[in-house]
């Protein structure tokens, strides 16, 4: 079984990365996990992972003649984690449409594929993780323009055949509000609320420390909402052949 | 809401209300600012939203196509960028009358932290508010905000918060994702997505 998931937002600093480790750990005490760092211009999982160092990262994989798969894939806190580097040269060699390839090898050998995507939907590489994945997470603030662009997510991802999974509330700083927000969030999108995640301290010194939250802080607040999240989230099964062969029909041009 | 038109410091498009919210504050705006959507899709909400500062910190919301102030007001201007922005200077005494209608009030800190989505840009707005608006007091009962929050909390029934009054707004709402919608079939085109959908 398979099921690919685009943590997803469409507007920066709404914790994507942090979500995706945190609902990726948390989904690795019951299924195979894999992460995928694919915002390839703006990578950042390597940092969150402790993988800073690392040798081969995505970027190696998508060039002409470049690595195989499994060279860019790291166990980490019992999870695959494939990192992507931050040289912007490495990321204009890189061929994006070969993203597809890599996911299908990934899904074949998984039960949750989780693809760190892009911030923004202004380009083809970034949009390609929503286009891949069965479903979309969309992480949101409550704030009006996080709301705003995590609609315009989801009319993407649904526009490309891609479902809501759910919402994530995230930075959440004044619970009675969410509460009152949180449903009426629901009444345009899709999926269910997974959680709302305070705003904490936590998150960010986990970053700090290079350690993904559900390891740095497991018993803190917002480790407990992602868990939360995890347990919302129904994975469905999908046949891990017919996933894999899925990404490698998806008619996309050869180059950017 | 009846305004004296006070002295053009700024006229400009702008993509992202934050930008104003930093200038305001950085010179310490007393006056207001003028905010005309440009997008014609969203111009069925038609009308400027108005929001005065005084020190750089905003007082009052107005939208004049909804006619709604306060909170409500933010989120009517919301999500309609670009804008066409002008900031005028007032002196206090013209903002007076304006200032003292409570209903018009929004938390010091809202806009940013709400409108802008900028937690850092609220808390150096919320610093800057003077002690007389303590703890984001807000709401025709002038209820307390806690400090943190800016937004929503403490305004009890009576009148939501500004990211409340925009999911309200089913019609915005509609209007953001069909217009969405159409970017995203225009851009499958371009991007060769076509089959994949």
């Amino acid at each position: 079984m398979v099921e690919a998931f685009a943590v997803a937002s469409g507007k920066g600093g709404t914790g994507k990365t942090t979500s995706t480790l945190a609902l990726g750990m948390a989904l690795s005490e019951e299924y195979d996990v894999t992460v995928v760092d694919a915002d390839m211009g703006m990578a950042n999982l390597l940092f969150h992972a402790g993988l800073a160092e690392v040798e081969t990262t995505l970027h190696d994989v998508l060039v002409a003649g470049g690595a195989p798969v499994a060279a860019a894939v790291y166990e980490r806190h019992g999870m695959d984690v494939v990192p992507c580097g931050t040289n912007l040269a490495d990321f204009e060699a890189a061929d994006p449409a070969r993203l597809r390839e890599v996911v299908a090898t990934l899904a074949a050998d998984t039960d949750v594929l989780l693809l760190d995507s892009a911030a923004t939907l202004s380009s083809r590489a970034a949009v390609l993780p929503v286009v891949l994945a069965d479903r979309v997470v969309v992480v949101l603030e409550p704030t009006i323009p996080a709301l705003s662009d995590g609609l315009k997510v989801q009319e993407y991802a649904a526009s490309y055949g891609t479902e809501t999974a759910g919402i994530l509330f995230n930075k959440v700083r004044d619970a009675d509000a969410i509460e009152r927000i949180a449903p009426k969030a629901e009444r345009y999108f899709e999926g269910p609320t997974l959680a709302t995640v305070p705003a904490s301290d936590r998150v960010r010194a986990a970053r700090r420390n290079g350690r993904p939250l559900l390891a740095h802080a497991p018993e803190s607040e917002p480790a407990r909402a992602y868990r939360e999240a995890a347990a919302t989230l129904t994975v469905r099964d999908g046949d891990s052949g017919a996933v894999a062969d899925r990404f490698r029909s998806a008619v996309l041009p050869e180059s950017p | 809401m009846k305004l004296p038109e006070g002295r053009l410091l700024r006229s400009r498009v702008v993509e992202d209300p934050r930008t104003v919210l930093v200038d305001a504050l950085d010179r310490e705006l007393t006056g207001y600012a003028v905010f005309e959507p440009q997008d014609a899709l969203l111009l069925e909400a038609s009308g400027r939203g108005v929001v005065t500062f005084r020190a750089g910190v905003p007082v009052v919301a107005y939208h004049t196509g909804t006619d709604r102030a306060g909170p409500p007001a933010l989120a009517d201007l919301a999500a309609a960028g670009p804008f066409r922005l002008r900031l005028f200077a007032l002196a206090p005494a013209d903002l007076e009358a304006v200032h003292d209608r409570s209903t018009f009030r929004i938390p010091p800190g809202m806009a940013a932290e709400r409108l802008a989505g900028d937690p850092a840009l609220a808390d150096r707005t919320r610093a800057a508010a003077p002690p007389d608006r303590p703890a984001d007091a807000v709401g025709p009962a002038g209820d307390s905000v806690g400090a943190a929050d800016g937004d929503d909390g403490g305004t009890g029934e009576r009148q939501p918060g500004a990211v409340e009054a925009f999911l309200d707004d089913a019609e915005k709402i509609e209007a953001i994702r069909e217009q969405a919608r159409a970017e995203a079939a225009e851009r499958a085109d371009e991007w060769g997505f076509d089959d994949v959908a």
